[in-house]
């Protein structure tokens, strides 16, 4: 039987980590309305912005981060800084194919090569591209650093790569070698290990994954996707009270996920009202995200469509986006998926066939799918 | 930056970087000391501390063991320690603004409980020791672009930190008799971690003695790109006692560092051996104070400085709240003090104040707003029409009176609700179609600067108009709405004249 690890470490606690990262946030912002070219001005927001949006669950930092980005074209339209920053800015957004070229842009102005690798390996990583010479610089990157940031990134790739063991080896050696105090990624990898064991693997270990998930919110209770993704396994479980407890102090953070699982939880406790009152707010919240960023929330959108929000075809339709976007693995399962479920056997079989022609990381999108084939068709 | 984000690792959590240390005579009461350390650099208006960390002063008595090229300052136990450690937050009701509170174990043992940002502090029942945390305007002075050798603005302007601050009886604290030469650090580690063997140190966050050892002496931007980053490593050293494995290490990238800023106006100030002298002498990592001898604003280094070049120092050395260390330490280091370097201010956002607990107030955050319009007509058409600082062109205002001429000159102007502002124009660019102007009155707002600006798009313009200023808090919605609406009333009107 699987024990849960004894995480001994003393991390900030996470109330007041959410809190300098918000009055952080806000300086950084002054600052960069201050002097807009100053180096490091532009990339400090960036970073507080990301850490507000992973792990504050602030979708509204991404327009944010988008304003930063259109800031800095007025002020300097030709650096190369300004590309990188571009360029993370349109990867953020799931736009991989602007974010390349900003990226090539920036490399030809002279940004530094390990600032441009980097973030090209994120984009091949979220691509499903190149994945075994995105793995070797992986586990180079890894060895050579060994910072959480990088062994996640490992971890993550490996999990995509269906190497189970070696993803849970490299996410708890993140673990066993985290020194610092702040609970950011303390509680990051702690919920990678929950999707990890609660999603990824073939057959999922709820009661695994609940335990890391509910790690990552004793270290951050503010972590929304954690909250969310343990809510879904209790609502499984039948555990519904817990699963309200866990959405109902996140709901005014405005994520039209947490409105989602909450209507499902409220709708299996038989309070149809007002569990229609949050699917109607999780729809309007899905079509403002769809509107503004359509590819970072393309699959998103296809989940909540293709589940309670109850509408296949336009969860066929937002999936086959995000296939055509980044044609990973998981994206080509989902549309395939999808599709089936929809009747739609024509689109289920062009999706095989785009699969097996080599798109992405066909082969092991193809083996997968192989086995969906022949269970569900 | 003194040591400001000093490494990769800090960038972890910040509220466990250190940034800077002092050690001054209470300019309240000259028996007194104090000590104080900020962490978490530019934390902005509502930072607390971590609970998860460990924020020690630690003092130990010093003496000149070495005169000139041989300089060395030798320091012995026991450790006179202060250490501060926060709770995590409490809140009377669900609603309201959270209190921190914390407590400062004293050398003796006792220890002393007192409220976050409580400007009092609090007192052990003698008055022996007081103590201070909270957040204050960052003091430092960064007024360089370092890596350019350029004087530039404070970077750190506005800025703020979180502090901790002691303040003491010198004599029944340091016994001065004994010996009144004295260095300190402080440091930063997290708490001691559950099951772990007793006895065993936990890992080291940072530590900081002399400012600028870590962002300028360790990681020097002359060194090109090549050089390992040492810094990381060096915040893991034990204080006082550097890794006699790695002190050659260290000592080596201080002279390449040394030699390199040595070098930064063309002349060679430092003969091999004294620079040799002086980087063993930075290696020995603490600040050095003197309690026997005045410590002043222009004191800081001056016990190290006079000791390489073979005298008695005749100054308490420390660093007052207002000390610009940077000038100090860059005219030390490229020219041997033969003249000396000024960056673009010497002040700080706010300098020290008399009283307890010396550091100001916190800086409150530059709040922005910007509008725009696009105009079917040539840029040089729609500045013609608004370029005029007297210009009478926005439907809002009912009349403007200009005072003076040119750059200092002032606007008042009577909106048509019977308001009145008053602004001063700053600098004009007709070429570039743009000016720029401060608020003296009539917006409730302070450093507030407005800039009004026409920029070519394609076969027309568009006007940009924003302004920037510190808010004060509450009202800080009606300003904002105050200036958006005289923005965007403004740049609207502009669209049915072209």
């Amino acid at each position: 039987m699987f024990e849960m690890p004894e995480i001994d470490l003393q991390t900030t606690d996470g109330e007041i980590a959410v809190i300098n990262l918000e009055s952080a946030r806000r300086r950084s912002w002054s600052r960069f309305f201050q002097a807009p070219l100053r180096d490091g001005v532009a990339e400090a927001v960036v970073e507080h912005e990301q850490l507000t949006s992973q792990f504050v669950g602030d979708i509204s930092a991404l327009d944010r981060i988008e304003f930063l980005a259109a800031e800095l074209v007025q002020a300097d339209a030709a650096s190369a800084r300004t590309a990188l920053i571009q360029a993370k800015t349109a990867s953020m957004m799931h736009r991989f194919d602007d974010a390349r070229l900003f990226l090539a842009r920036a490399e030809t102005g002279g940004a530094s090569t390990d600032d441009v690798q980097h973030l090209l390996l994120n984009i091949d990583q979220a691509c499903g591209a190149n994945l075994h010479k995105v793995l070797g610089a992986r586990r180079q990157i890894a060895n050579r650093y060994n910072r959480v940031a990088d062994l996640v990134a490992l971890g993550s790739l490996l999990a995509d790569m269906q190497d189970w063991d070696d993803a849970d080896k490299t996410f708890r050696l993140a673990l066993s070698g985290y020194q610092d105090v702040s609970p950011f990624p303390l509680a990051w990898v702690c919920f990678q290990l929950g999707v990890l064991w609660g999603e990824l693997v073939a057959e999922p270990k709820r009661t695994r994954a609940a335990g890391w998930y509910q790690k990552a919110i004793d270290v951050l209770p503010s972590y929304v996707k954690a909250r969310v993704h343990l809510a879904e396994i209790y609502l499984s479980e039948g555990r519904l009270r817990d699963a309200e407890a866990l959405l109902r102090p996140i709901v005014a953070i405005g994520d039209p996920e947490v409105n989602w699982r909450l209507a499902d939880v409220l709708s299996a406790q038989g309070k149809f009202d007002d569990a229609e009152v949050q699917m109607e707010s999780a729809r309007t919240g899905f079509e403002f995200l769809l509107d503004r960023h359509l590819l970072a929330f393309a699959d998103h959108g296809a989940e909540f469509y293709a589940g309670s929000g109850n509408d296949c075809h336009r969860a066929l339709h937002l999936a086959r986006i995000n296939v055509a976007n980044r044609p990973t693995r998981r994206a080509f399962e989902q549309a395939y998926d999808i599709a089936n479920s929809a009747g739609n056997t024509a689109v289920a079989s062009e999706l095989l066939s785009a699969s097996r022609k080599g798109v992405g990381h066909a082969v092991d999108a193809e083996t997968s799918m192989n086995n969906y084939e022949g269970a569900t068709v | 930056m003194s040591d400001h984000i000093d490494g990769p690792r800090q960038i972890g959590d910040p509220s466990a970087d250190l940034t800077d240390l002092f050690a001054f005579t209470s300019p309240a009461n000259p028996t007194r000391t104090v000590l104080a350390a900020n962490v978490f650099p530019t934390c902005g208006q509502n930072a607390i501390f971590s609970n998860a960390i460990t924020h020690s002063i630690v003092v130990r008595r010093a003496k000149v063991a070495g005169l000139g090229d041989s300089t060395k300052f030798a320091t012995s136990d026991p450790e006179i320690r202060f250490s501060f450690r926060f709770d995590t937050l409490e809140r009377a009701l669900p609603d309201q603004k959270p209190l921190q509170r914390g407590t400062c174990t004293l050398p003796d043992g006792q220890t002393l409980r007192f409220i976050v940002n409580d400007e009092h502090g609090a007192s052990t029942p003698d008055g022996t020791f007081r103590v201070f945390a909270g957040l204050r305007s960052d003091p430092f002075i960064l007024a360089w672009i370092v890596s350019a050798m350029r004087p530039f603005q404070n970077l750190l302007l506005n800025d703020n930190v979180l502090c901790i601050a002691i303040e003491f009886d010198t004599r029944r604290v340091l016994d001065p008799d004994k010996g009144s030469l004295f260095g300190a650090i402080a440091e930063t580690v997290p708490l001691t971690r559950r099951g772990e063997f007793v006895g065993s140190q936990p890992p080291r966050l940072d530590w900081v003695g002399r400012p600028e050892q870590t962002n300028v002496r360790l990681n020097c931007p002359f060194l090109g790109d090549d050089v390992d980053d040492l810094r990381d490593l060096w915040n893991q050293q034990v204080p006082f006692a550097i890794a006699d494995e790695l002190r050659p290490l260290f000592l080596q990238r201080l002279k390449d560092s040394l030699a390199a800023y040595d070098m930064r106006d063309g002349r060679q100030d430092w003969a091999p051996a004294a620079l040799t002298a002086n980087a063993n002498m930075f290696l020995d990592d603490f600040l050095l104070f003197d309690v026997a001898k005045p410590i002043t604003d222009t004191s800081h280094l001056e016990i190290e400085k006079s000791t390489l070049n073979g005298h008695a120092y005749e100054t308490g050395g420390g660093r007052t709240v207002d000390a610009d260390v940077i000038d100090v330490l860059l005219t030390w280091m490229v020219n041997r003090d033969r003249e000396p370097l000024r960056g673009g201010t010497t002040k700080a956002t706010k300098p020290g104040t008399k009283n307890f607990p010396y550091f100001a107030t916190p800086n409150t955050d530059l709040q922005s707003v910007t509008d725009r319009v696009n105009l079917n007509a040539a840029p040089d058409r729609v500045w013609e029409l608004i370029g005029q600082f007297g210009g009478s062109w926005h439907p809002l205002i009912a009349s403007i009176k200009l005072t003076g001429t040119g750059i200092g000159q002032l606007r008042i102007i009577e909106t048509i609700d019977g308001k009145q502002i008053i602004e001063r124009l700053e600098a004009i660019d007709n070429s570039a179609r743009l000016y720029r102007y401060t608020n003296i009155a009539g917006i409730p707002a302070s450093d507030y600067t407005g800039v009004l600006e026409v920029k070519p798009n394609g076969a027309g313009s568009t006007v940009e108009w924003r302004a920037q200023y510190l808010g004060n808090g509450q009202g800080d919605l009606i300003v904002k709405t105050i200036v958006s609406t005289l923005f965007k009333t403004g740049l609207e009107s502009l669209k049915s004249r072209f």
